[in-house]
């Protein structure tokens, strides 16, 4: 007995428990060891690191040898590749539905994510070789955007739907990238107003798909996404203050204060409904952030920072106190299942 | 007072409701087995949600740092700081001790984040007791070892798997420590390693058998991953003559270390082992550490011989990564050999990942003044991979 697998046990137990007739445990004991091993994420993986290192590599690759090679060559080449691959994706495209199209082909998925890198890696070198779009450059932008969005929606492709996403930010000059605090900091002050009104847009998209059922399962993107570079922009508002504690100044610090605030409310609706709870997170994370700003620009403004600065030594044992007490018992408040 | 600090029952039912579960969506149970299964193995512990419980753990540790800091506040500073780390330990211990016993609660965050500081304080503790020689070049043996002992109780009595990870490193640093002593200790160091880990490993297989498997499975896991990869690092050709270089000569480049065909089977036949064995015995943790070495061997190949310029052999190797793929996945539509490509259903759906992966990858280069789509950023952040 003590020799057998964990799993044995596991089923001799729920057996002499009286939870499973025996002839059914065996029969899942002789499942669990049939059973074919799923190759599925690895292949996913493979599939996805060998299209970011193909695309990488030809992106450089075109610039080196335009002399050897000729432009005709090397369009011919590209074109022909996303052709190929785009081709093969829309064989294999599921009917159009409003919802959740089935998965028919993981090859296609990732074909047409190939075709779609190919196709900003052509563009790049036609501006760079032609310029095919002059001094346009919003253009060289919006027009991957534009077609990334009909074809995420046409192709049901979330990633396609992120490059869209994506290429829409830098046409306004943000990156919406979910670790862009960590890698680039807060975006500058010029560029925090653009990034406001995009992650606001953002998560109105998110909003109406949700609540219009049109492709709903694609809210997550657009709120995750628009999110991020709201939150930010804002932050950067909240904490560019000259320290003056002048009505204006604190008037806008409450005002971003309270978008933030409404951004996380939106934040957590979500996350009730769809029981996501990563939305959770970024919500409580910035909702207590802003909440503290505004506590501090408050205390600064009513000029009674003598007897506060002692309060504010307790405000943060109290205040995380308080924080992990709500997570505890967040099942309860949000009355998630 | 039993060695254990949670319930053994509370492992063993997570791991009965689990594979409950696994089955239930395989179509070998009926939703009312699987209920009926369910009311007789409870949650009987506190373990919320994934993100919650990293929100618990950080928000606990900066509690701790701000009652810290207002106790330091309230004695003005006057202890020893020994003191104040033997009360940090003492009073995180008694907390971490009475949530679980009043709580129940079991890894949710907060008995994680008690246990860690427990152990750091321990570890300045230790520190001010003993003789305070201590640079990053040289830590005491004394030190490491007192530290070890005191993760080693608590890896048995908690089964952390961040205190099992913690307790694999002070073990080796101690040992490589205890082996650099001599010039043979330093001439052996690769294999010395390469020993003890093998031990573990040996002796980590044993652990499916035992009664008590459930409640130290995650830290069994995890010392095996570190095990399996140890094993590998501690014979790869990369580390083993960059850090003879270090240790044995006084700087410089590198030159050819002795036994270098060894090293050369060692970097490029343990990962194909690790894969093989991982697709053969359906073991996906040897599989991934195995894909995981091979991508450090080519690493390892390219620091050396620089085979083809990086932006070709990222193309080729994309390519062939790419047509591999889709020519396992045609492969694999029925399944062969035990082994399929479509998703395995008894798993439950990961989490959205496309989108945040894609999104953090793909570059799309921002309009500026002076526009050019020089050295091709358009096309993604991968071009200086390790092929």
């Amino acid at each position: 007995m003590a020799q057998a697998s964990p799993t044995a046990r596991l089923l001799a137990k729920l057996a002499a428990e009286g939870l499973l007739p025996p002839a059914q445990a065996a029969a899942i004991a002789d499942d669990e060891r049939t059973r074919p091993f799923s190759l599925h994420y690895e292949l996913q993986a493979f599939l996805y690191l060998g299209i970011t290192l193909l695309t990488g590599g030809v992106g450089v690759l075109v610039y080196q040898h335009i002399d050897s090679l000729g432009h005709g060559v090397i369009i011919g080449a590209l074109v022909l590749a996303m052709a190929a691959s785009f081709a093969y994706a829309n064989r294999h495209r599921a009917a159009f539905t409003w919802g959740e199209a089935p998965r028919t082909s993981t090859a296609a998925d990732y074909l047409l994510l190939l075709s779609c890198l190919l196709f900003l890696v052509l563009e790049g070198y036609l501006q760079v070789q032609y310029g095919l779009f002059g001094n346009r450059y919003g253009l060289v932008t919006v027009l991957p955007a534009a077609l990334f969005l009909c074809l995420a929606y046409l192709f049901d492709h979330r990633g396609v739907l992120s490059m869209a996403i994506t290429s829409l930010a830098a046409w306004v000059g943000v990156s919406v990238a979910p670790l862009t605090l960590f890698n680039d900091g807060f975006p500058s002050q010029e560029l925090s107003g653009p990034g406001l009104l995009l992650g606001l847009a953002l998560l109105a998209a998110g909003l109406a798909s949700e609540q219009l059922r049109r492709k709903p399962h694609f809210a997550y993107t657009y709120l995750l996404l628009g999110s991020n570079a709201a939150l930010l922009a804002a932050m950067v508002r909240l904490f560019d203050g000259d320290g003056s504690t002048a009505a204006p100044e604190l008037l806008r610090a409450l005002l971003v204060a309270l978008l933030v605030l409404g951004i996380c409310t939106v934040l957590v609706w979500y996350a009730r409904r769809t029981q996501s709870y990563i939305f959770l997170l970024l919500a409580v994370g910035y909702g207590y952030v802003a909440f503290t700003v505004v506590l501090m620009v408050m205390v600064g403004f009513v000029n009674l920072s003598d007897v506060f600065i002692p309060l504010l030594i307790l405000y943060f044992p109290l205040s995380l106190a308080g924080l992990i007490a709500l997570l505890i018992n967040i099942k309860k408040i949000l009355r998630i299942a | 007072m039993s060695t254990k600090a949670y319930p053994a029952a509370w492992a063993d039912d997570e791991a009965t409701r689990t594979a409950a579960d696994r089955w239930q969506r395989r179509g070998l149970l009926t939703p009312a087995q699987q209920a009926a299964i369910d009311a007789a193995h409870p949650v009987g512990y506190y373990r919320p949600h994934n993100w919650i419980r990293l929100l618990l753990l950080i928000a606990t540790l900066f509690g701790a740092a701000s009652g810290l800091g207002f106790l330091l506040l309230a004695t003005e500073f006057k202890c020893s700081s020994g003191v104040y780390a033997a009360l940090v330990a003492l009073a995180a211990i008694a907390l971490l001790e009475v949530i679980v016993k009043r709580s129940q609660h079991y890894r949710s965050g907060v008995d994680n984040a008690l246990l860690y500081i427990a152990v750091v304080a321990w570890g300045c503790l230790v520190y001010e007791l003993t003789d305070n020689a201590f640079s990053l070049s040289f830590i005491s043996i004394n030190w490491l070892l007192l530290v070890l002992a005191a993760l080693l109780v608590a890896l048995v009595r908690y089964a952390d798997p961040v205190v099992a990870a913690a307790c694999f490193i002070i073990a080796l640093w101690l040992a490589a420590l205890i082996l650099m002593h001599s010039k043979l200790g330093r001439l052996l160091l690769p294999f010395g390693l390469m020993a003890i880990v093998g031990a573990l490993l040996l002796a980590l297989r044993q652990l499916p058998a035992r009664a008590d498997y459930y409640y130290y499975r995650s830290a069994g896991l995890v010392l095996r991953a570190l095990g399996l990869a140890g094993l590998y690092l501690a014979g790869n050709y990369l580390l083993v003559r960059e850090g003879h270089a270090a240790l044995l000569t006084s700087g410089g480049p590198s030159g050819q270390v002795a036994l270098a065909p060894l090293f050369y089977l060692l970097t490029a036949g343990i990962p194909l082992v690790y894969i093989g064995l991982g697709l053969r015995r359906h073991d996906r943790l040897l599989l991934t550490v195995g894909l995981l070495t091979l991508a450090f061997s080519l690493f390892t190949l390219r620091y050396y011989r620089s085979l083809l310029p990086p932006e070709i052999a990222a193309t080729l190797g994309g390519l062939l990564l790419l047509l591999g793929a889709l020519a396992a996945l045609r492969y694999l539509r029925t399944p062969r050999h035990g082994l399929t490509a479509e998703a395995d259903e008894s798993t439950p759906p990961q989490f959205n990942l496309e989108s945040m992966v894609v999104a953090q990858t793909v570059h799309v280069a921002a309009p500026e003044a002076e526009y050019e789509f020089g050295g091709g950023q358009s096309g993604g952040g991968g071009a200086e991979g390790s092929y």
